[in-house]
């Protein structure tokens, strides 16, 4: 069931939760909805399941416009941010409402509910009512619930937002299989990157009602189209930094504490212009004091991350920058050090705009927003 | 907690007593009358000790009184049974008629709808008498008047804006995602408005049909205006009860006791929601 | 190939368009209170002509003679003056009462819950059979209560067939049914108020006087407010209590609005002057209750919003 949303446009009381809406998913991908709390996302997930009508914009599930479809005949599945079970019925009722609704016998939809509740493992909660239930296995039925009907589309809104971190990293290795076996289309929401990295054919970020960008999760991470992207795309946070682009030659620079940056030439156009350096903790690497444009930096606190380490470093001009580094591998003895910037690894955002500057003729990726 | 001296716990332990002894003193003495002959009523000084005797309420449920001069037939059981009959009526179509709506009002809003929700409250405000009082004339002409399809009609003043008013609060508590996953997962607005909606303010139909219940019973203008003697409710009919002649005092009070124990019955049954009836759903209890 | 495609809704039975919808499942209820609505304003017609069921021959439209009337009217003034004097007594003695019982009974205890659900017994009372009750009690041949008066030195208490005792008897009656009212209303309001002010001022050792004026008043005031209109509202339209006692008896000590409009009707069948009554009576609830709903909402808000 392929989905496609052209123009959606919706306001509540004059205010606008979205705005000229287009996206496209083709049939049996996942398209990841990125964004923060507040950008319209599940607004969006609301009138794909047509329980509420867009103002302005068309919807087409599986090539058929759904204007005037009712929720029930769309072929969707939803599974609820807040789970949504029904506090009436027990975990089994509530996973059999779609299956009850497709008039299937009974013993189909025992044997229907037996195999989700095995898969999510549930069995052993089936007969209780959702207050009796732990939060992990109340996301689960709700999961369950969405899935059991085979619909054609699967809207997710955070199914993992709510759920303690354990479950949560089982649920992330699982969930992927679990979708593709489905071979449904999935609109997954998410506010953690980790999950739209891991989860998404395409990522599509919103912000304020609009996209701001769609593309391949790696496509997302290495050219964010705006540095509010960069900024939510990768744990450490990027580093930001306010340069000034300089001709050198025919190439173009940025100094950075005062050692300049060479930057592609592409970008020649910028000379002059403000901008924003965007630099990743993993592009700096720690130097001997004599290497090449060394920049001399004070070392604050170290922190492991995962599988990285976290370095927080002071340039002279007083500015933060993190650095991490593969973990185990040699760092700074603490005092002072020097870093360097893998200048191919850097992204250059016009200050104004905040959107990413694309070296000419070197144009990297399909990325345009 | 700051002490509290003595004296003070005497003087709530009074104060206390006082406020029981004002509120149940007179329904305990009715009912204290209401097992006694009128050689005891009438005693002076008043006494609490008599033989209790059940005569009272033997002949009000038979229907005739053994006077000491005559027999004397009384329709006391007749006017229980219409206070029972208009009373259940009058809610069941309040709350066939309410529910739907009080959904309409809390989860679909509609152009004017909170008009119309305001308009339906300001009803139970207005002087009932201003609808009545034209409505004798009317019922008169359409052949309505001192029938029980008229008084239920009527009664739905009472019934509908308390109904309304309970049973939409409680529809708005029901979270839309809810019902919005029940659509999805691929049931009708009809079937969903019965599975889930429905069943989830259940307690507020309860609470509300039992409040709407007691206050029908409980209404006496609306029948002494539009009910003949046939037709009236208890609140009518014991007032009748008081100048007929040659009745016992013992049996009014039989008959009032009757009369205001299932409005008692009902109201323990659901204190809980008392609070929030009786102030139509301002305040929870 | 199948004949169905998925193209076709599944049932198309009972399909109703969602705008159509709220007006469906409304208007069976609407439709049962317009029939309603038609009454009130014949009776705003009525209160503009002369109309005596005994002179049909005369009637006729008279625009406002009904109400100019009233101003030299004796007995309109009377009923003006009887129903205020009936709202404010029952309204204040209960005001007092249901507040005192309130804070009496607020800590949550076994007693205390048991004698709330208590009280509620006088305001499940229909208030006509709670008057027979207290008729009983004040017959002058049998009743306890006018023994007791006799025990305080007074004879020959007539309680509501003496004109200047008839008063203070349906207020009595009306202070019994309707008190619980206020009480409960006010206990859940006292029950609700948040915890922190009472538990600071009891560290500071502020007097429970200071406390109850300054702090537990304040914030009780909505709920305060509420109970009082929603109680003058009904008290100025008393029907019940007084009809059942004294008929509006004895004289006219006690034709309040609507016991009034009920005899101009009933007895002395004077139509238009019942209704320009009613009229009269509407507006004064009319204003009370537009003050009344909007009080109201803002408490039903903060109820939702605790749920």
């Amino acid at each position: 069931m392929s989905l496609k949303l052209a123009g959606i446009t919706k306001a509540f009381k004059k205010e606008i939760v979205l705005q000229d809406v287009s996206l496209d998913v083709e049939t049996g991908k996942t398209l990841v909805l990125f964004g923060p709390s507040g950008a319209g996302k599940t607004v969006l997930l609301r009138l794909i399941a047509g329980v509420i009508e867009p103002d302005a914009g068309t919807i087409q599930i599986a090539g058929r416009d759904m204007e005037g479809v009712e929720p029930e005949d769309r072929d969707v599945g939803m599974a609820f941010q807040n789970f949504a079970l029904f506090p009436h019925m027990s975990a089994e009722d509530n996973i059999a409402s779609p299956l009850t609704a497709q008039r299937q016998s009974q013993s189909e939809i025992k044997s229907g509910i037996q195999a989700l509740a095995k898969l999510l493992k549930i069995e052993h909660v089936l007969g209780h009512k959702p207050k009796e239930l732990s939060n992990g296995q109340k996301q689960r039925t709700a999961l369950a619930r969405a899935l059991a009907g085979k619909p054609g589309s699967l809207l997710l809104d955070d199914p993992l937002r709510n759920v303690d971190a354990k479950l949560r990293f089982e649920m992330r290795l699982e969930l992927p299989r679990l979708l593709k076996d489905q071979n449904a289309t999935v609109i997954y929401v998410t506010q953690d990157y980790k999950e739209a990295m891991a989860f998404g054919d395409q990522i599509a970020v919103i912000h304020e009602g609009q996209v701001q960008q769609i593309g391949t999760p790696e496509e997302i991470y290495l050219t964010p189209a705006t540095t509010e992207i960069a900024r939510l795309f990768g744990d450490p946070v990027i580093n930001l930094m306010d340069v000034a682009p300089e001709a050198r030659g025919r190439m173009v620079s940025v100094s950075v504490s005062d050692q300049p940056i060479m930057l592609d030439p592409g970008y020649a156009e910028m000379v002059g212009q403000e901008c924003v350096l965007g630099v990743r903790p993993e592009a700096f690497r720690f130097v001997e004091p004599n290497s090449p444009s060394a920049i001399p930096v004070q070392v604050e606190t170290e922190a492991p991350l995962n599988e990285k380490t976290v370095t927080l470093v002071l340039t002279a001009g007083g500015r933060e920058v993190m650095v991490t580094r593969p973990s185990g591998t040699p760092g700074p003895n603490g005092g002072t050090a020097h870093i360097t910037i893998d200048s191919a690894a850097t992204l250059l955002f016009d200050r104004a705009s905040g959107r990413l500057c694309v070296p000419k003729a070197t144009i990297a990726g399909e990325a345009i927003a | 907690m700051q002490q509290k001296s003595t004296l003070e716990q005497i003087l709530r332990g009074v104060a206390l007593a006082c406020v029981i002894f004002f509120f149940m003193f007179p329904i305990f003495w009715i009912l204290l009358m209401s097992f006694q002959t009128n050689e005891t009523i009438l005693r002076v000084p008043p006494s609490m000790v008599f033989e209790p005797t059940l005569t009272n309420y033997r002949s009000l449920i038979s229907g005739t009184l053994e006077g000491s001069t005559a027999t004397l037939e009384i329709k006391f059981m007749g006017n229980l049974w219409n206070s029972l009959f208009l009373s259940v009526t009058s809610v069941t179509v309040g709350l066939i008629l309410g529910v739907p709506a009080a959904y309409a009002f809390a989860k679909l809003k509609f152009r004017g709808s909170e008009d119309i929700a305001f308009t339906l409250l300001s009803f139970r405000f207005a002087p009932p008498l201003l609808v009545l009082l034209p409505l004798t004339i009317y019922f008169q002409q359409l052949g309505l008047a001192d029938t029980y399809f008229g008084l239920i009609w009527v009664y739905q003043l009472i019934v509908l804006p308390l109904i309304l008013w309970i049973v939409r609060g409680y529809f708005e508590d029901i979270p839309s995602d809810i019902e919005y996953a029940y659509r999805i997962a691929g049931h009708g607005f009809w079937t969903t408005f019965r599975k889930i909606a429905l069943p989830l303010a259940g307690p507020g139909i309860a609470a509300a049909g039992l409040l709407a219940f007691i206050f029908a019973w409980n209404n006496f203008i609306f029948a002494l205006v539009l009910a003949s003697a046939d037709k009236q409710p208890v609140t009518v009919g014991a007032l009748a009860f008081i100048t007929a002649a040659g009745i016992n005092y013992g049996q009014i009070a039989a008959g009032i006791m009757l009369s205001i124990a299932p409005t008692f019955a009902l109201a323990l049954y659901a204190q809980r929601y008392l609070v929030e009836g009786l102030s139509l759903g301002a305040v929870k209890g | 190939m199948s004949t169905q495609t998925t193209d076709v809704p599944r049932k198309s039975r009972f399909k109703i368009s969602k705008r159509a919808l709220p007006y469906v499942l409304s208007l069976p209820a609407l439709l049962v209170c317009i029939g309603i609505l038609i009454p009130f304003f014949t009776a705003v017609a009525y209160s503009l002509q002369r109309y005596r069921l005994s002179q049909p021959w005369a009637r006729e439209y008279n625009w406002g003679a009904n109400y100019l009337n009233f101003m030299t009217d004796p007995s309109f003034w009377n009923t003006l003056k009887v129903s205020m004097t009936y709202a404010f007594l029952t309204v204040g003695i209960e005001l007092v009462l249901g507040l005192g019982i309130a804070l009496l009974l607020q800590q949550r205890s076994r007693l205390n819950n048991f004698v709330s659900i208590m009280l509620l017994m006088p305001l499940m009372t229909a208030p006509a059979l709670a008057s027979l009750m207290w008729k009983l009690m004040t017959n002058p041949g049998f009743g306890i209560l006018s023994y007791w008066a006799t025990l305080l030195g007074i004879e020959d208490m007539k309680w509501a067939s003496d004109p200047s005792t008839a008063m203070l008897t349906v207020v009595i009656v009306d202070v019994w049914v309707y008190t619980p009212f206020i009480m409960i209303l006010l206990l859940a309001g006292l029950r609700s108020l948040p915890r922190q002010p009472f538990e600071a001022a009891e560290l500071d050792r502020v007097p429970r006087l200071f406390v109850l004026w300054r702090i537990t008043l304040p914030m009780l005031m909505p709920f305060l407010l509420t109970a009082v209109l929603f109680r003058v509202i009904e008290s100025i339209q008393q029907f019940d209590i007084i009809y059942a006692m004294t008929q509006g008896g004895p004289g006219n000590t006690l034709t309040v609005f609507q016991v009034e409009a009920y005899l101009n009707f009933f007895q002395s069948t004077n139509i238009g002057r019942s209704a320009a009554l009613l009229m009269i009576l509407w507006v004064i609830t009319y204003i009370l209750s537009t003050i009344f709903i909007k009080n109201w909402l803002r408490l039903r808000e903060r109820a939702r919003g605790d749920a």
